[in-house]
């Protein structure tokens, strides 16, 4: 194509050497970025935990913690706030077995596939309610505990985990993923972790209305 | 389809076999689409027996794989014509990847079916299901998958370095190693929900937004050539430009995946500002298959005769792929791509509505384009016409997966709005939502467009098995 | 009115290049992006100078 007189627009050459040139830097700036951003989204030890230093994904033991998401003015949104201890399952977690119980979680949200009805962090399917603060959803306060006839917030989870047929709460109910207690124990453990995960502020107001006793919603009973 | 392919190359042999596969699997994909659709109508229909989630993981693997397959018989039917030669250097060896790549196909379908899930172990992420929304096939495909992808990978790039070295297989073989190689960033298991999701989205979104984008480039450049004579070095000097203005935007746009599941706060300018580009390269694409179509058809006009098109469904195809992959990808993705619109819309029916229209535009279309010039020269048609068949095809399927993200767009709107701005999301707020009486009207019509969209697939079906032999016999 | 186009990082971690740059009003993007352009310029010139040969 190179004729003497050609633009450098219509030559070949030139979009073929510029495709490998912003190709090539942008590969590289995903690279950093990656490095980057590795390094900030690692799982927290436990020591930091402790420490009360901040990560953005806390250590397996915050289980062993309050877990709450509060307007921060400084941000501009909402973020995790990791308060004082509390008993998770009757007990505090030692790190190795918050670890252990964590990992079986995370196996049992992909074995069941749980990302094909719900989103987690925002990603998956939208069958069924978003995943990411769970933990901190109004109805486990009070309304789920009563229904199952359980003591605490994990052991009502669990319960309904194990056997959500029966306690359907609307007409679209999540169907039974024979999850046995232990692997319950697990799922509840990841959720009350994915609750902790500093999101950047996602999802926005959550549960605000329902909290404040609003109902709110033109069509909200 | 069906017959008449003894006397092609080897190659475009093996490409017909890829075809055959992935309009079943097509078929496959909106049947259980239907389903899952249908489940939000009756959640208790097929309860506890074939759930929502595992019609909607058939739905979507079936569409993955459907394009993979459709992907590698487009590239088995450009290869002769691209290199000069008709014998890829290990065809047997290609041919034989076929069949293992479908016996495991068979194989992980079946499991998804009547095994559906597994207990909480590592041995399920092997076996059974790995639960990562598109990426669910168990571990041990995976690896299959990678060793067929490096047989056929060796058998285009050996090919290449043989033959001719066009532009255009110069892209494609690049590209393609990139394809192959993001697939192993999908391949390991976390326990850290942030970092696993980090690197599923290298997959995803470096596919559909990078190196699917470039491939379909390369597909329309040689599409072009092949259907109306388009001059190569004008078509080549296009595919250029469009994989620097696709790299450029889309490879650092993967930040806009970045914006809430625990990564830091500056994805939210990088992810913006990149992702925003990215229509503008399919903005370009649009504009070159209209402005390459208009000015072939002035010169055979010129010269006296009626059409330059030399396969009018495929044109047909190639032309919606243009559009639809702008309109799909380019503006519904525009909708939610920056922070402070995604951070109300993400993870809702919008997401769907966007999914839906540009996997459509963007790939479905132009890949039932390369079949149609598969069948062309399978039966040696110099020209062939679309049938009546084709015609009905092409409005159905087009206004049915038009209409189905029209649907979802309005559902989605109703969910940002109440669920999400009004109540802050949450397990109420969620079903508020999902109840409104507008809202349930969307799912209502995204199910009755569906079924328009497969009563189109059955003409299609029925088009690509018969316009081979009419339009033979016609000339 | 609370409204700056400066923000100190208020990120959870800003020892970081990508933090830093993020502060001013789309000073990040913008820096990566004109790392990717601004060398086409050369790119340009040395393409025009080949083709005026
Ligand atoms: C077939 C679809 C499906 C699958 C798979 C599924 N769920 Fe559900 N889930 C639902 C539906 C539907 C509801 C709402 C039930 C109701 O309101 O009565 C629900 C409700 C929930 C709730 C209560 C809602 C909230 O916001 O707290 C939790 C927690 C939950 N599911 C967790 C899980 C986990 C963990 C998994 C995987 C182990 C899972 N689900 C798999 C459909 C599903
Ligand atoms: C052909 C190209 C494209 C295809 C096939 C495609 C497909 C998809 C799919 C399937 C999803 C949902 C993923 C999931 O299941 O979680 C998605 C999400 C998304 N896409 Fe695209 N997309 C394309 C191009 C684009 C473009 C060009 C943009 C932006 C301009 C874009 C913006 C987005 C955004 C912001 C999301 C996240 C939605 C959310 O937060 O829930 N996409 N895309
Ligand atoms: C018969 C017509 C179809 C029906 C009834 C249908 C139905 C569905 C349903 C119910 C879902 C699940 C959405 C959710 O989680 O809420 C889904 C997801 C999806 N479908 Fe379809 N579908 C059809 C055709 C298609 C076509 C033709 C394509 C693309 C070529 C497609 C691509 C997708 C994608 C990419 C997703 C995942 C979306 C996401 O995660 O955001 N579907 N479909
Ligand atoms: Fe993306």
């Amino acid at each position: 194509m190179a004729k003497n007189n050609a633009s450098v627009w219509t030559s070949i050459r030139f979009w073929r050497r510029s495709a490998a040139w912003v190709t090539g830097v942008a590969v590289v700036l995903l690279i950093f970025l990656t490095f980057d951003t590795m390094s900030q989204i690692r799982m927290g030890t436990d020591k930091e935990l402790e420490q009360g230093i901040k990560r953005r994904i806390p250590a397996p033991t915050v289980i062993n913690h309050h877990i709450d998401y509060k307007y921060d003015e400084k941000r501009g949104m909402e973020v995790p706030v990791i308060g004082k201890k509390e008993p998770f399952f009757g007990k505090e977690w030692s790190p190795k077995e918050a670890r252990a119980l964590l990992h079986l979680g995370k196996l049992t949200v992909q074995a069941k596939n749980c990302m094909d009805c719900h989103t987690l962090l925002g990603n998956g399917a939208y069958y069924a309610p978003d995943l990411t603060k769970a933990w901190l959803d109004p109805m486990w306060e009070k309304t789920m505990p009563a229904m199952t006839g359980k003591k605490t917030k994990e052991e009502a989870m669990a319960e309904f985990l194990m056997h959500p047929g029966q306690y359907r709460t609307h007409a679209r109910a999540m169907p039974n993923l024979k999850i046995t207690p232990k692997e319950a124990m697990g799922v509840v453990a990841f959720l009350k972790h994915m609750s902790s995960i500093d999101t950047n502020g996602f999802p926005r107001g959550f549960s605000k209305v329902i909290k404040e006793g609003k109902t709110g919603g033109t069509y909200a009973k | 389809m069906l017959s008449k392919t003894a006397h092609l190359s080897p190659s475009k042999q093996l490409a017909m076999n890829y075809f055959r596969v992935a309009i079943v699997l097509f078929g496959a994909q909106l049947l259980f689409g239907l389903l899952a659709g249908l489940q939000f109508l009756f959640p208790d229909f097929l309860y506890n027996v074939l759930d929502f989630s595992v019609n909607r993981m058939l739905h979507i693997n079936a569409l993955v794989v459907w394009m993979l397959y459709a992907m590698l018989g487009s590239v088995y039917l450009m290869l002769p014509d691209e290199t000069g030669i008709d014998h890829p250097v290990a065809i047997g060896l290609g041919k034989l990847a076929f069949w293992v790549l479908t016996a495991a196909v068979t194989v992980v379908v079946l499991v998804y079916l009547f095994i559906q899930i597994g207990p909480g172990k590592e041995s399920t992420i092997w076996f059974i299901n790995e639960g990562r929304e598109y990426l669910e096939a168990p571990r041990w495909a995976d690896f299959g998958i990678v060793v067929v992808v490096l047989i056929f990978y060796a058998n285009v790039f050996f090919t290449y370095m043989k033959g001719k070295k066009t532009g255009i297989m110069t892209v494609m073989v690049a590209d393609l190693l990139a394809l192959a190689g993001l697939y192993l960033a999908g391949m390991f298991y976390t326990d850290n929900i942030s970092v696993d999701q980090y690197w599923w989205w290298w997959v995803i979104h470096l596919w559909v937004e990078a190196t699917w984008e470039v491939f379909v480039g390369t597909l329309a450049a040689y599409g072009l050539i092949k259907v109306l004579n388009a001059k190569r070095e004008i078509v080549e000097m296009w595919l250029w430009i469009e994989v620097l203005m696709l790299f450029g935007s889309g490879i650092l746009g993967l930040g806009h995946h970045y914006f809430w599941i625990g990564t830091p706060e500056y994805w939210w300018e990088i992810g913006a500002l990149f992702s925003a580009l990215e229509p503008v390269p399919l903005v370009a694409m649009f504009v070159h298959v209209l402005y390459d179509w208009g000015k072939e058809q002035g010169h055979v006009q010129a010269e006296g005769k009626r059409t330059a098109i030399k396969n009018g469904p495929a044109i047909a195809w190639i032309s919606i792929n243009a559009f639809g992959n702008f309109l799909g990808a380019g503006i519904w993705g525009f909708f939610h791509t920056l922070p402070q619109v995604n951070i109300y819309t993400h993870g809702t029916q919008f997401t769907a509505s966007h999914g839906h229209l540009a996997f459509f535009g963007a790939y479905a279309t132009i890949l039932i384009g390369m079949m149609y010039l598969g069948i062309q020269e399978s039966y040696g048609i110099e020209r062939m016409k679309a049938t009546f068949k084709s015609k009905m095809a092409i409005v159905l399927i087009t206004f049915g997966v038009v209409g189905m993200t029209v649907a979802l767009t309005i559902a989605g709107y109703e969910q940002v709005l109440v669920e999400r701005a009004e109540l802050g999301a949450g397990w109420q707020a969620y079903f508020t939502a999902q109840n409104l009486p507008w809202y349930i009207q969307a799912q209502v019509w995204r199910e009755i467009m569906g079924v328009v969209t497969f009563v189109g697939f059955v003409y299609l079906l029925w088009d690509l098995l018969t316009i081979g032999k009419k339009e033979a016999a016609a000339e | 009115m609370g409204f700056h186009m400066f923000e100190p990082c208020t990120d959870v971690a800003c020892n970081n290049i990508f933090a830093w740059l993020n502060q001013g009003p789309l000073t990040l993007t913008i820096v990566l992006h004109t790392i990717l352009i601004l060398p086409m310029f050369w790119i340009y010139f040395s393409e025009k100078k080949k083709l005026g040969k």
